[in-house]
């Protein structure tokens, strides 16, 4: 019996025992389940950070980056009522609101906000607390501001300041319902990933916006500058280039000058001489001869000493195709013993321009007697005349090409062949292209050449076409 | 006697000479064309009164010519000046023409034709009666008194 009660009691005992082991297991169960819970939502709030990291990786925009950070923030916090991101201004000093997600607005953001920026790291807001913070306001600012009563003052919220090393660029804030706590600790650390990503992405975002622009100022600034060092060599080779011709004129003036006494005299003699003998007499072909050479003397002077004013008077309607028609019959002769062949294509359309023709003729002879010189063993002569004319209502130009197949100008020589007294001919002077391109530019044109060695050269001169 | 004394300032010897005497082959025995041996020489004979054209070619590399027209034009106004010169430039013309030159060719020019200029100008502007200008005792040209 005793026995009997014994085991009953053993039994009781037993299940006493049982029962607190099956309710430890069911315990222990549970903790394993929350566990699992608890690792699971890790899982996925680990692989939506990582998601977050990647997005924000390869966002090029601020405001897609705030965009998806408030989303993101929305599902990575179960439970937020409303997710608001702040950033400063580029003085640092005020705050303003760049993304928001959810239900609305809440002016306690701003506060909350200003509180999250100072702080180091994230941190998390229950109701005491929370209402601390915001009692730091004026409480009425508070009632008056806030529209959306049903979530705000808020119950609990999350900070997170948004820093790069020691800058503050703004902050993250979220708010859990006005019903329960809803965050917890351990949210921190994910508030805090998400707030560095999210300055990282920004920071980045920001650094190459302005990489940008600094080499896009670097890129201005070397486009201005080369223009203006352009600019300043075309100012200098024409400062260069008129300064020799103002040598070149100040020294045919005053050669002409210093020429007229004695030309004055010979002439005057010569005249006083007619006089004295008889009419017949036949040394007055002589005389007439000698009158005759020094007159052209004298005009040879004169044009010496107007190199510098061509006159208005004579200048007329010209036409280029005939200068150059007569220039190449002048030249046939030379051209025939130097075994160059001359190839005129002369465009019918080309029309009158009002020019110097005399000039002009020295400029076409001066190039293709230096083509004739470039091609001491015979070879092509090309000349090419065309209307360039852009548009119907465009002020038209005439294109002159003068082509040959000869040495070419050597590459150091280019530069300078439009340069006074600048010469590769033993026998040169140096001043035949130079002449050449004053007149051309004394009648608004161009005057360029184009050569390789060994494969001749073209001169190309623009001339516009003006009717006045 | 002759009726009209001209004088000619030209530093080119030989230009001068051949003035002179084209000028006087031209112009006949009534004309009594004369170098001056220097601008100074020349305005002794201006400022004592018996000249009726001056023909001065202004040399750019002296000054004493330029300073002769001037001293001639303010002095002398009545005396024609004609500026026959070898030197002809934009600048040469201005300066004659503050002095109130009116009267400027430029060599070469042919006798032939310089001879009627110089005639007309005699016919049109001889000084009936010689002016007197001012005292002569402070004036000399180009610094040195004249002889």
């Amino acid at each position: 019996m005793s026995e009997l009660e014994q085991l009953h009691s053993h039994i009781r005992d037993l299940e006493e025992r049982l029962l607190v082991a099956e309710a430890h297991a069911a315990k222990l169960v549970a903790e394993a389940e929350q566990q699992r819970m608890r690792s699971l939502e890790l899982g996925a709030r680990l692989s939506a950070i990582l998601s977050i990291s990647a997005a924000l990786l390869i966002s090029r925009d601020v405001d897609a980056i705030v965009q998806l950070v408030v989303q993101e923030a929305m599902d990575l916090f179960p439970g937020t009522n409303a997710v608001q991101l702040f950033l400063l201004d580029h003085e640092g000093d005020r705050l303003s609101l760049r993304a928001a997600a959810a239900n609305g607005e809440c002016r306690c953001g701003h506060v909350l906000a200003e509180l999250a920026v100072l702080s180091p790291r994230a941190m998390l807001l229950t109701g005491p607390q929370l209402e601390t913070a915001l009692q730091c306001r004026n409480a009425a600012e508070l009632g008056l501001t806030c529209a959306a009563q049903e979530f705000c003052p808020p119950s609990n919220a999350l900070l997170g300041p948004l820093r790069v090393e020691s800058t503050r660029m703004g902050a993250i804030v979220l708010y859990g319902g006005p019903q329960a706590t809803l965050y917890h600790p351990r949210d921190l650390p994910f508030v805090q990933a998400l707030a560095d990503l999210t300055a990282v992405a920004i920071d980045e975002v920001l650094q190459r916006v302005r990489a940008t622009t600094l080499q896009r100022d670097l890129a201005l600034t070397q486009s201005l500058h080369a223009e203006a060092q352009a600019r300043l060599n075309t100012a200098q080779a024409q400062l260069l280039q008129s300064a020799k011709l103002a040598a070149v004129g100040e020294l045919s003036a005053s050669v002409a000058h210093e020429i007229n006494n004695p030309l004055y005299a010979a002439r005057n003699s010569l005249y006083l001489v007619e006089q004295d003998i008889a009419a017949d007499d036949p040394q007055h072909a002589f005389l007439a001869i000698a009158q005759q050479e020094l007159g052209r003397i004298a005009r040879i002077i004169t044009r010496m000493r107007d190199f510098y004013r061509p006159t208005k008077a004579e200048l007329a309607a010209t036409s280029v195709n005939t200068l150059l028609r007569e220039t190449l019959e002048l030249v046939q002769t030379h051209l025939r013993h130097g075994h160059i062949h001359a190839i005129a294509n002369l465009d019918p359309d080309v029309p009158f321009t009002v020019a110097h023709a005399d000039q002009l003729r020295q400029v076409f002879l001066n190039i293709i007697l230096n083509a004739c010189d470039a091609m001491p063993h015979g070879g092509d002569l090309q000349v090419t005349t065309q209307l360039l004319q852009t548009r119907p209502d465009a002020p038209a130009t005439i294109g002159i090409y003068i082509a040959d197949t000869g040495i070419g100008v050597p590459p150091e020589h280019l530069p300078h062949l439009f340069e006074p007294f600048y010469t590769s001919k033993a026998q040169g002077t140096g001043l035949g292209l130079a002449i050449s391109a004053h007149i051309v530019t004394q009648h608004s044109g161009r005057i360029t050449v184009e050569s390789e060695q060994g494969q001749g050269a073209t001169f190309t001169i623009l001339l516009p076409v003006n009717g006045d | 006697m002759p009726a009209w004394q001209i004088y000619i300032v030209d530093d080119d010897p030989a230009a001068a000479m051949i003035t002179q005497r084209g000028l006087q082959t031209l112009l006949g025995e009534r004309f009594s064309v004369m170098v001056a041996s220097s601008p100074n020489a020349a305005w002794l004979a201006c400022a004592t009164g018996n000249v009726d054209l001056l023909i001065v070619d202004p040399n750019p590399h002296g000054n004493a010519a330029a300073s002769l027209v001037r001293a001639v034009r303010t002095f002398r106004p009545a005396i024609p000046v004609l500026v026959l010169t070898a030197y002809d430039s934009p600048g040469l013309r201005m300066k004659m023409r503050e002095f109130s030159v009116a009267r400027y060719v430029a060599k070469p020019i042919d006798l032939r034709e310089l001879a009627p200029i110089v005639h007309a100008i005699l016919h049109a502007e001889r000084p009936l009666v010689a002016t007197v200008g001012p005292s002569l005792t402070a004036l000399s040209v180009s610094g040195s008194s004249g002889k």
